[in-house]
């Protein structure tokens, strides 16, 4: 399945700006057993990319996808227990992305286990130019933005290089599908 | 003495350590004369031949032999004299008032066709001038000549040839005249 | 060489300078002496001066290269982690969507 981009009508000349990340989050460091933090600009992106190598091919490809890009930003959270953290916590940073040029682009919502994701893609005249993603569950909160031209599938074809584990939740069913994704 | 050319008797007749001293001494009326010749201007004819020997103490060390030194400074005699008309000429653009007039010098043993020829070879264009008072003056042949002034021999020649030419037909006029 | 020729020789026969030509370049040359003295004293400062820059900025430089080179590698790293993450989390996604 690839991701679809929704056609948007009205795009307002808007240059793709990063999400502010709520300062309430801040907080939530101190009550998390893992965090994770990282905050890359335009000037760190071309830095880490020179210390990617042309020569090996997964670092090839990344260069080239981080060519594009100017700004990854990932906020992660995980905790010993349930519920340390609110939904409003994260409702600051769903305003932000009902902001003209953003869209919804996948919702999932799990009431067994309490597993949500959203992905966000951010449009700017027809090209994607920002990307967001909010992953909750009862005992995790990430956040990832990432500004700049990328799809989302570049990313999650990562899995199985550059080090990124492939994830197989339902091994065997899935395999027709994983070999008709890859590229 | 004065007016020696050096580079004529061999080095061995010469035993004197050369300085630049001794050089300077030795070279002098030959670098000034050029210069003179050239200019028909005393001071300038100097002030040339200064600026040659300077050139030649900041580079004393990398000429070898009387000869090489006689070549060097007829050539940068030359060339210099040369370049202090051309420098003159384009300041004259500017303001004629700048230009110093030729001095008419009172050589007391310059007769009326000493000074008439020098005049006349004063009025020659610069490079056939300098070929005259290389050919004349220093008793270069054509070929030594070609070298110093870094031309082909055979525009030398024809320099020379012209010139004469030229000289003697003014002079046989000038001569008719006064007679 | 014809009787023309000869008169051409007396014309241009070599002149002395005035007397004092030869005190005024020895004292030209002894003034030229000592400007290239001064000139070369201060060529080998400007030199001295030069060579220690380089090496002080040589230093600098390799310095502010090690510098780099620990913030590139620790930059890559933290973009590597970041896509990590992104990837793990969108293939869970994917899963999920995919799986329904």
């Amino acid at each position: 399945m690839k991701f679809a981009i929704p056609v948007m009508l009205a795009v307002l000349p808007l240059a793709a700006q990063e999400i502010k990340m709520p300062v309430s989050l801040d907080r939530l460091a101190a009550k998390a057993s893992e965090v994770v933090d990282v905050s890359l600009d335009g000037a760190l992106l071309q830095l880490a990319s020179r210390f990617l190598s042309e020569k090996d091919p997964d670092e090839a490809h990344v260069k080239r996808l981080v060519g594009g890009l100017k700004g990854v930003y990932v906020k992660s959270f995980e905790f010993e227990d349930r519920d340390q953290y609110k939904e409003s916590d994260v409702e600051e940073l769903r305003t932000q992305l009902k902001a003209p040029g953003w869209a919804r682009i996948v919702s999932s919502r799990s009431k067994r286990n309490g597993d949500n994701a959203d992905i966000y893609l951010k449009t700017d005249a027809g090209q994607i130019s920002g990307l967001a993603i909010i992953v909750t569950d009862p005992r995790e909160l990430t956040i990832v933005n990432i500004v700049g031209s990328i799809r989302p599938e570049d990313i999650r074809d990562l899995g199985g290089h550059f080090g990124i584990p492939k994830i197989d939740i339902n091994p065997g069913k899935n395999d027709k599908k994983d070999k008709e994704d890859n590229r | 003495m004065p007016g020696q050319a050096v580079g004529t008797e061999s080095e061995v007749d010469n035993p004197e350590p050369r300085t630049f001293a001794s050089v300077l001494r030795a070279q002098q009326s030959m670098v000034f004369s050029i210069a003179y010749h050239f200019l028909r201007d005393r001071s300038a004819a100097e002030e040339v031949a200064q600026d040659v020997f300077l050139q030649l103490h900041r580079r004393f060390d990398e000429l070898k032999s009387d000869q090489h030194i006689s070549f060097w400074l007829r050539k940068v005699a030359s060339h210099r004299s040369i370049d202090y008309v051309r420098k003159q000429k384009s300041q004259a653009a500017v303001g004629l008032d700048s230009v110093p007039m030729p001095s008419v010098d009172g050589e007391p043993e310059d007769h009326f066709l000493n000074r008439r020829l020098q005049s006349l070879i004063g009025s020659l264009p610069e490079k056939p001038r300098m070929v005259m008072i290389l050919r004349y003056q220093e008793d270069l042949m054509p070929e030594e000549i070609a070298s110093v002034m870094e031309m082909p021999v055979r525009t030398v020649k024809s320099h020379l040839q012209r010139s004469l030419a030229m000289l003697r037909e003014k002079i046989d006029r000038s001569m008719g005249d006064v007679r | 060489m014809d009787d023309f020729e000869k008169q051409l020789k007396d014309a241009l026969t070599k002149k002395d300078p005035s007397p004092f030509f030869e005190a005024r370049v020895l004292g030209a040359v002894k003034r030229q002496a000592l400007e290239h003295r001064a000139s070369s004293r201060m060529w080998w400062a400007s030199a001295f001066a030069a060579v220690l820059l380089v090496i002080t900025g040589s230093a600098w430089q390799h310095e502010r290269t090690i510098r780099e080179e620990a913030a590139g590698k620790d930059a890559k790293a933290r973009l590597e982690l970041a896509l990590k993450i992104t990837s793990v989390k969108l293939q869970r996604i994917s899963r999920k969507v995919e799986g329904i």
